[in-house]
């Protein structure tokens, strides 16, 4: 134990001198700040947007709620196309209201699927497909690239770092004569090995671990203590923790063969290639095969053609004249009752059935997502950085199955939306300023809490495992006198 | 001389089993890469064919019915998938495939294929272009890394420029050595893309192909060519083989993974676009604007679809809401557009000093899977979509406003169903994909000379 702090002080001693180890942390903690400020600048515009449209909504709700005060009083005529008092026009966009996931109180850690997938719907009683592809201004070119983001700095480049730092840990040594020297001392090579790569990665990790949660405390600490979240940021942590072994834990594997400095350095830039670039491609290409997505073309068609039939079946319904545009007493209420144009009801019937059409269809596309995601999860074991990926990921509100939840959760608003407005339409029941406050609302509901926290500690275990392997290989390996 | 040279280099990428255990593997995944997409084109080119075509019959056999209603119905069109797509999809995945043309607003090109995919897609996807522009370069920095720093360090350099070699014949002997495994990396893709081609009566004509791929393979030498100088240079200026590999490789990390992303956040501070909501807000502050003065105009009131304009006007007055509508559309997306592009030049240029930035760029406009193609189909879709609603209009005005109060009662059959022409997208040829290349093909070949001109600078004293 003595001889192993002594060499951790040496190494230091030297490392301080050198400034390599000042020069790496230093590095790091710059990366992952710029990352945090990319990250919290996204999460911010996210929020402040989300905060526009809901100011938006609500202005625009009360704007309705006046005219039809004014309506009913007499002081305006309505129009055919914006007559707030029409419960078809209301229901397929003059009121409809935003369905809004919010955004994770971690979420500056990775931006995921944030800049693809929307986090917010407008519902309406048209079918899904016109609404529920909306997407956010985004170039495509950086989709393709990515973000500089606090997770890219993790996966990608901490990996490099770490072999910045301790690619030569038993080769320099060699190369410059001093391993003989140190090992006439009372000292194992196990233990010098181990001291040296202990006083890597300590400061390292550390100064990683610090660089993720400090700005997190100072800048997002409420929302983190507020949200309940603290659980996840210390899951975060013990992924993080995992996965810098887990590189450490490469690296001694591969110096205790005993190869040249170049050498080392060929063999682990070539694993992280294999680990962080290669395997997850692979596994893509491998979980897109086992579980393809069903054909976007298939859902077009066949929108269409229930279009088409739906336009067949209410073709009388959609002949009808537009009485109302002469006519302008009928579209004012008598008795709160009122005629919708038949035309507008054969839409709201040719939208309802084309929901009911593609369900099954939409369907296949949300089970086939999630059987890829359930493969990404069981064979994530294939590198590291996968599982890292995805489990920070998930812990910050940006993953897959967070976004599936929501288009869920939309799904059964859309239903309870398109409940609420049909009878109104068909019997032609006015909408007014009472079914304004009774109009359904829709709240985002967090999935377990519990599921998603286990399988992120889960996703820490298989690194874990996989580093206590590879540690164990090269304690065995140094024991050998060869590597000499 | 120089040829000695070569076969002396090559034998020894031979000899210590790099190079065949390197290409090996980057061939591996070439070709699997190579397989995976060009069954994922055939599957999706026939799909589409076919839904094209349904589609299209569907439209011109559907019942007699109002004009305006079959505008609800609409048409859909595909984009079809370039032939060179399977070499490099590009954007593909992030941009949508499917347009339905439908009455009153132009609609958005939907379903990004990325959207069906799990977040695992976000650590990039397995093509022969990514092979090359990512792995490429690691290959020959493994192979030529210690070209000079190497023979230095076992004494050979002093004895071979004893004899009285001149420092540059070395460095253009090693520099083809160097080509001629970067030649083997790239010659399977010319391979399959002939084959492809050959067997192919997809798509664009084979002629334009051919000339992509052969400017493709150009683009992908000079890139190859600028990491082959480079790692010469290096390896001639450092003292030991050990920092030669970690310089070069350090500047490799940062050319493909850490530069692309951080000149994502570049772009986008320098050239900002604004988001969807901003987007829409302010495009439909214009749109109302435009509809009410033209509504005026023509009718004397600035309120749409009221009761001021007689049912006998309608097929007039959709007529003019459409062609009101249409400036400030193509304005506002026009300039979304624009900015977009903006963001890529940008990034472009950066290409000087991280090469990948250039290459992805011209590689993907060389495939036709950029966005500059991208943006020519959705124009293409809307100007037929256009096309459609003028024929409708025009012909409500002619027949339908005569019915006065019954207009939805007028109803046309399949002669004028036939009328609307069959959507034929031709995709903008291989000399389109050069003008928009010019930039980043620019940027590649003044890299080229720089890496060259680096190469001898620092050959020139090898001791």
């Amino acid at each position: 134990m003595k001889s192993f702090s002594l060499i951790l002080r040496n190494e230091w001693r030297i490392m301080i001198a050198d400034k390599s180890l000042i020069l790496v942390c230093t590095l790091l903690t710059l990366l992952l700040s710029y990352g945090f400020f990319i990250g919290l600048s996204e999460a911010v515009s996210r929020d402040e947007r989300v905060r526009e449209l809901v100011s938006q909504q609500e202005r625009g709700q009360s704007g309705i709620v006046e005219q039809i005060q004014r309506i009913v009083s007499g002081h305006e005529k309505p129009d055919v196309f914006a007559n707030p008092l029409n419960p078809a026009l209301v229901g397929s966009g003059l009121g409809s209201l935003y369905a809004i996931m919010h955004s994770g109180a971690l979420s500056p850690l990775a931006l995921g699927q944030s800049d693809l997938l929307p986090d917010h719907y407008r519902v309406s009683t048209r079918n899904k497909t016109t609404f529920m592809y909306q997407t956010e201004n985004e170039s495509p070119w950086n989709l393709l690239t990515g973000r500089f983001d606090p997770v890219f700095v993790l996966v990608y480049l901490l990996p490099l770092f770490i072999f910045a730092i301790s690619y030569n840990l038993l080769s320099s040594e060699k190369e410059q004569g001093t391993l003989r020297m140190q090992l006439s001392h009372p000292v194992t090579l196990q233990t010098l090995m181990f001291g040296k790569l202990f006083a890597r990665l300590v400061p390292v990790l550390g100064v990683t671990i610090l660089a993720v949660i400090v700005p997190f405390l100072i800048l997002r600490g409420d929302a983190v203590m507020v949200s309940g979240q603290l659980p996840h940021l210390v899951v975060a942590i013990i992924i993080i923790g995992a996965y810098g072994f887990f590189w450490f834990a490469v690296t001694l594997f591969v110096n205790s063969f005993g190869f040249s400095s170049a050498s080392n350095a060929l063999i682990l830039v070539g694993t992280w290639v294999f680990l962080v670039l290669v395997a997850p491609v692979l596994l893509n290409v491998f979980v897109s095969r086992m579980s393809p997505a069903p054909s976007r073309i298939e859902l077009a068609t066949e929108t269409r053609l229930i279009t088409i039939d739906g336009l067949n079946r209410y073709h009388e319904l959609l002949s009808s004249d537009y009485r109302h545009i002469k006519d302008s007493s009928m579209l004012v209420p008598s008795d709160g009752k009122f005629e919708v144009p038949e035309r507008l009801q054969a839409f709201y019937l040719i939208n309802k059935a084309v929901d009911e059409k593609i369900e099954t269809l939409l369907g296949d596309f949300e089970s086939r997502l999630r059987a890829q995601q359930d493969l990404v999860e069981r064979f994530g074991f294939v590198s590291p950085s996968v599982l890292t990926y995805e489990g920070l990921v998930s812990l910050a509100g940006t993953g897959t199955r967070r976004y599936q939840d929501f288009k869920q959760q939309v799904n059964d608003y859309h239903r309870e939306w398109k409940e609420f407005f049909e009878p109104r339409i068909m019997s032609g029941q006015i909408v007014t300023v009472a079914d304004f406050e009774k109009l359904p609302r829709f709240t985002w509901q967090e999935p377990d809490v519990s599921i998603l926290l286990a399988g992120s500690l889960a996703k820490a275990l298989q690194i874990f495992l996989a580093t206590v392997v590879l540690f164990a290989l090269g304690f065995m390996r140094l024991a050998k006198v060869d590597v000499l | 001389m120089t040829w000695l040279i070569v076969t002396r280099e090559v034998r020894e990428f031979y000899r210590d089993g790099r190079f065949l255990f390197g290409a090996g593997l980057v061939a591996v995944l070439f070709i699997t890469a190579f397989l995976v997409g060009y069954e994922q084109r055939q599957n999706v080119f026939s799909e589409r064919e076919v839904a094209q075509q349904l589609d299209y019959d569907d439209w011109i056999n559907q019942p007699e019915r109002h004009p305006h209603d079959a505008a609800h119905q609409g048409m859909h069109v595909f984009k079809p998938i370039p032939p060179l797509s399977f070499v490099d999809p590009g954007i593909t995945n992030y941009v949508g495939s499917t347009q339905w043309l439908k009455a009153h607003r132009q609609t958005e090109v939907k379903f990004r294929p990325a959207q069906d995919a799990t977040g695992l897609q976000r650590f990039g996807s397995l093509t022969p272009a990514w092979v090359i522009q990512v792995l490429g370069p690691l290959l020959i920095i493994v192979l030529g890394f210690n070209s000079f720093s190497g023979e230095r360090e076992q004494g050979t350099l002093r004895q071979l420029i004893s004899l009285g070699v001149p420092s540059w014949k070395l460095l253009r002997g090693k520099a083809l050595a160097l080509f001629l495994g970067a030649f083997l990396l790239i010659a399977p893709l010319l391979l399959f893309s002939v084959w492809a081609v050959s067997g192919d009566d997809l798509a664009g004509s084979r002629h334009d192909t051919l000339i992509r791929s052969g400017f493709l393979v150009l683009g992908y030498l000079v890139y190859l060519g600028i990491f082959i100088f480079v790692t010469l240079a290096v390896s001639a200026l450092t003292a030991t083989s050990r920092i030669s590999l970690i310089v070069l490789l350090a500047f490799w990390i940062i050319g493909t993974t850490l530069a692309p992303r951080a000149l994502v956040d570049v772009a986008r501070m320098v050239y900002p676009i604004p988001n969807q909501a901003e987007f829409n807000t302010q495009l439909n502050q214009e749109l109302q604007r435009e509809y009410a003065e033209a509504w005026q105009e023509h009718f004397g009131t600035d309120k749409r679809w009221g009761s001021d304009v007689p049912l006998s006007r309608w097929g007039e007055a959709l007529r003019v809401d459409d062609y009101a509508g249409y400036d400030a559309i193509d304005r506002h997306f026009g300039a979304l557009w624009d900015r977009y592009e903006d963001q890529r030049r940008l990034q472009e240029f950066f290409g000087l000093l991280f090469p990948m930035l250039s290459i992805r760029s011209y590689s993907m406009a060389m495939s036709a899977t950029d966005f500059t193609h991208h943006r020519d189909f959705a124009t293409s879709a809307e100007d037929h979509r256009r096309l459609i609603q003028d024929l409708i209009s025009s012909n409500l005005t002619q027949h339908a406003d005569g019915h006065g109060e019954r207009h939805f009662d007028y109803k046309v059959g399949k002669e004028f169903w036939s009328k609307v022409p069959r959507f034929e997208y031709a995709a903008p040829a291989a000399f389109f994909a050069l003008q928009g290349s010019l930039n980043s093909l620019g940027v590649l070949l003044a890299s080229l000379l720089i890496s060259i001109a680096f190469a001898f600078w620092s050959s020139r004293n090898l001791i």
